[in-house]
């Protein structure tokens, strides 16, 4: 059997008296399109950062494609690729200049690197402005690069944070499209995102993690299942909010997040003024 | 512009806009920078208060003179220094701080008039501001007390002097404020800055050099400037000063009312500016927009730099690195600043008595050069992912060892020392004389010793006290105290260690003993760097999170 993408067991960390995640136990099979969910502040950047090596666990273990990550980290870096929440980019440098870097930086050989840079901004739509530095980017071009950088050497599992936030439409189909490719080709993502919608419609599977604590993980259809099926109990218990779908209808996965992690309801005494 | 009425809600607007930016002194001050950069800002006021002070001080002092001995119309060199100061500063400064965009005001319902209050208002809390008014209180103290007659007539001049100085440089401001808030122009300007105190550096050999020669086309382009002079706003202060003095109250009160004039034209193109910024236009825009044509534009395919003899990766971090370097106007700067040195030391006066010491013993040029060029070296030796900023986090998930970074970024540092050496001894052997072999050698030497423990030591307080900084922004660039305190003991004991070596071997003329020290210091210097070099992976993954939080702040 293939060894997981991603596995993790007992994953900690603390800060200070803050446990930001807490016995985190993930499994990511290859070639999975996965969705790592939480409201703000769950602890979702602090795990992908220890499962690229930005940050050190607390505790527990982390296997990336078979390899330990604090054993082997620079087997385990070859082959992946990170978009960290930062974007990480060196702002003084042009689009083409910081992906030939890049490029190199993960082995490849300066004439491909170069041919690989230019395919990437030509189909980023970044190529129109090649003396443009970083730093004068746009925050949606700023994305685009960091993706494009974080490909450029064929990475087997791709991490990305919040890859679509402040991407406008165009740019944000220009991403899919290339997420879905690499799908198609074998490769693992790995993806936190707030918004579910292209999350549904990308992912195969999902986790979601609410202070600091994995509470759900697996496909959406089998947490769809198993909110309903609580859903199901609770009304036969007698809570009356608690309604499953009605019949033909399927929940969102904005539903069943909104289930499993509590969403706010505004009562109706509340922000009367608000008109 | 309609009348600034005070209404209950233009009130609650304006102790709104001060409370803001009390609070956003106050909560400033949780943090230990926060309270290091209060203090620095409190030391720097200080020294402005008294620089105000002390000037005001003098201006009264020398306006007393002139008027007591009949010089008024010479009131018009104070006025002007001042004028210039007062609308050159700011611009100057703007390459050092952030500008406060007045702009996120639009968005609440804030009236025009409580608008361009506001603007005026904050736009004039500057230190321009606040020297050019107490310089010019200075100033009318002074003609007060030599004439008291001219109380009223000076004070009301002096007054529509500094109005005048206000709305021109908000004008000028309101003009350009989006313009300066551009990285690039930031730039230009600092340069400019730097270059203006490079020229002043100057001005004492050029003038011991050139001093003391009559030169009429001076004179002629003077005489050409004054009645041009006597039309702008200083030279219309000192002649309504002069006519009230004078007893011609006609020819006073008519540069009293040009001075007026220019008030109001002023305001005028002032008010017009504002009632565009108001409605919502914004001079930059365009600016930073890539024109059609440029838009087409597209660069063929380019391979990374070929570094002989390093691996693939240390070759892309040192086009990386000196890709930053190159667009980065201050560091261009500091990085010549050796060869000015020298020159500054080769232009001083050449009668023997005040002759340099490089001057009277040229032999050490060289090394004192070359002393210096690895000195401008700090900032970028003693903090080397400074300017990476939240890049840092690439190095940390890129499949490189943390010590092969470091070593390409000491390849750079290596490379420019040389070029810069190289430099150096070229302009002591044109502008000095050439350099003697043994001198060459005994330095190169030094340098070979004095490099590697400041590499050494750098790249272990790069990874300990890194601070963030702008290769593009002059100014507020410092390093970590620790940093910098540490880097000084550094160099002083590595200076020491190499001028006791040097000096000693000169006055012996065997210049050789002080080579052979210097190389065998050098093998041991270079034993350190390898021997720091290969903890640095582990100092660096211990460090991850320091590094990343400090380097990625905003």
């Amino acid at each position: 059997m293939d060894a997981p993408a991603i596995a993790t067991q007992g994953l900690t960390r603390r800060f200070g008296e803050l446990v930001a995640v807490s016995d985190v136990n993930l499994r990511v099979v290859p070639g999975q399109f996965f969705g790592f969910l939480g409201p703000n502040g769950a602890g979702k950047s602090t795990t992908i950062k220890m499962l690229t090596g930005l940050l050190a666990p607390s505790a527990g273990t982390i296997q990336i494609l078979g390899h330990d990550l604090t054993a082997n980290p620079v087997e385990v870096k070859r082959q992946i690729g990170v978009v960290p929440e930062g974007m990480a980019l060196f702002g003084r440098l042009t689009g083409s200049e910081y992906l030939n870097f890049v490029g190199r930086m993960y082995g490849l050989d300066r004439e491909t690197a170069a041919k690989r840079s230019a395919e990437l901004l030509e189909f980023m739509q970044l190529a129109d402005q090649p003396k443009t530095l970083v730093t004068d980017y746009s925050h949606g071009m700023q994305k685009k690069l960091a993706l494009a950088a974080a490909v450029i050497h064929g990475p087997k599992i791709l991490f990305l944070d919040e890859p679509f936030e402040g991407v406008d439409a165009i740019a944000s189909t220009t991403l899919k499209a290339m997420l879905q490719r690499m799908i198609s080709r074998g490769a693992t993502i790995f993806l936190t995102s707030h918004v579910l919608e292209i999350v549904e419609r990308l992912c195969s599977h999902v986790a979601i993690i609410h202070r600091g604590l994995l509470v759900a993980q697996g496909s959406i259809e089998e947490l769809r299942a198993g909110v309903e099926a609580q859903s199901a109990a609770a009304l036969q218990a007698g809570d009356a909010q608690a309604a499953p779908p009605s019949p033909g209808e399927k929940l969102t996965l904005e539903e069943i997040f909104l289930r499993i992690v509590g969403g706010a309801r505004l009562a109706d005494q509340e922000l009367s003024w608000l008109g | 512009m309609a009348g600034l009425t005070l209404s209950r809600e233009t009130r609650g607007q304006f102790a709104a806009i001060a409370r803001v930016r009390w609070q956003l002194t106050f909560n400033s001050l949780r943090t230990i920078r926060g309270r290091l950069e209060m203090v620095s800002r409190v030391l720097i006021g200080f020294w402005f208060t008294l620089g105000g002070i002390g000037g005001a001080i003098g201006l009264a002092v020398g306006s007393w003179f002139l008027v007591s001995n009949e010089k008024i119309e010479w009131l018009a060199l104070m006025f002007w220094g001042i004028f210039l100061f007062w609308q050159l500063f700011p611009v100057v400064a703007s390459a050092f701080i952030e500008t406060f965009d007045s702009s996120n005001l639009l968005r609440f319902p804030l009236s025009y008039p409580a608008f361009f209050a506001v603007r005026l208002v904050y736009g004039s809390l500057d230190p321009a501001t606040l020297l050019g008014c107490l310089w010019l209180l200075g100033i009318w103290t002074g003609i007060s007390i030599a004439d008291p007659r001219l109380l009223v007539g000076a004070g009301l001049a002096l007054f529509v002097f500094a109005a005048a100085n206000i709305l021109l440089a908000r004008m000028i401001f309101a003009w350009v404020e989006r313009w300066l808030a551009r990285r690039r122009t930031r730039e230009i300007m600092g340069v400019l800055f730097f270059l203006i105190i490079i020229s002043f550096q100057f001005i004492g050999p050029l003038a011991g050099r050139f001093g003391g020669k009559a030169h009429p086309d001076v004179a002629r382009f003077t005489d050409l400037l004054l009645p041009l002079e006597r039309l702008l706003p200083p030279g219309l202060a000192a002649s309504a000063v002069a006519g009230f003095a004078h007893g011609n109250f006609l020819g006073g009160a008519a540069s009293f009312a040009m001075l007026c004039a220019y008030v109001i034209a002023f305001f005028w193109l002032l008010n017009a500016r504002m009632v565009a910024l108001y409605h919502g236009e914004n001079l930059s825009e365009g600016l930073a927009r890539v024109s059609p044509k440029k838009e087409k534009e597209k660069l063929p395919v380019r391979v990374g730099w070929n570094v002989p003899g390093v691996p693939g990766p240390v070759a892309a971090i040192f086009e990386k690195e000196c890709r930053y370097l190159s667009r980065s106007g201050p560091m261009l700067f500091t990085l010549i600043m050796p060869i000015v040195i020298l020159m500054i030391f080769r232009l001083t006066p050449l009668k023997t008595d005040r002759d340099s010491f490089l001057l009277r013993a040229p032999d050490f040029a060289f090394p004192i050069g070359a002393l210096y060029a690895l000195l401008m070296l700090t900032n970028l030796v003693y903090n080397n992912f400074g300017a990476d900023g939240s890049g840092i986090q690439f190095f940390f998930v890129a499949p490189v060892r943390f010590r092969e970074i470091v070593r390409a970024k000491n390849l750079v540092h290596a490379s420019i020392l040389a070029l810069e050496m190289t430099l150096v001894w070229l302009v002591v052997f044109f502008v000095f004389r050439p350099p003697s072999l043994d001198f060459t050698l005994a330095t190169v030497a030094g340098i070979l010793f004095a490099a590697p423990v400041n590499f050494a030591v750098g790249n272990l307080l790069s990874l300990y006290t890194p601070k963030k900084f702008d290769f593009g922004t002059f100014g507020r660039q410092r390093a970590a105290n620790t940093t910098t305190f540490a880097s000084l003991g550094v160099q002083a004991v590595v200076f020491g260690i190499a001028a006791a070596a040097i000096v000693p071997a000169y006055f012996l003329h065997r210049m050789w003993i002080a080579t052979l020290a210097l190389l065998t210091l050098a093998a041991i210097a270079f034993v350190f760097y390898e021997f720091v070099l290969s903890r640095v992976d582990r100092i660096a993954i211990a460090r991850r999170e320091t590094l990343i939080s400090e380097l990625s702040r905003v």
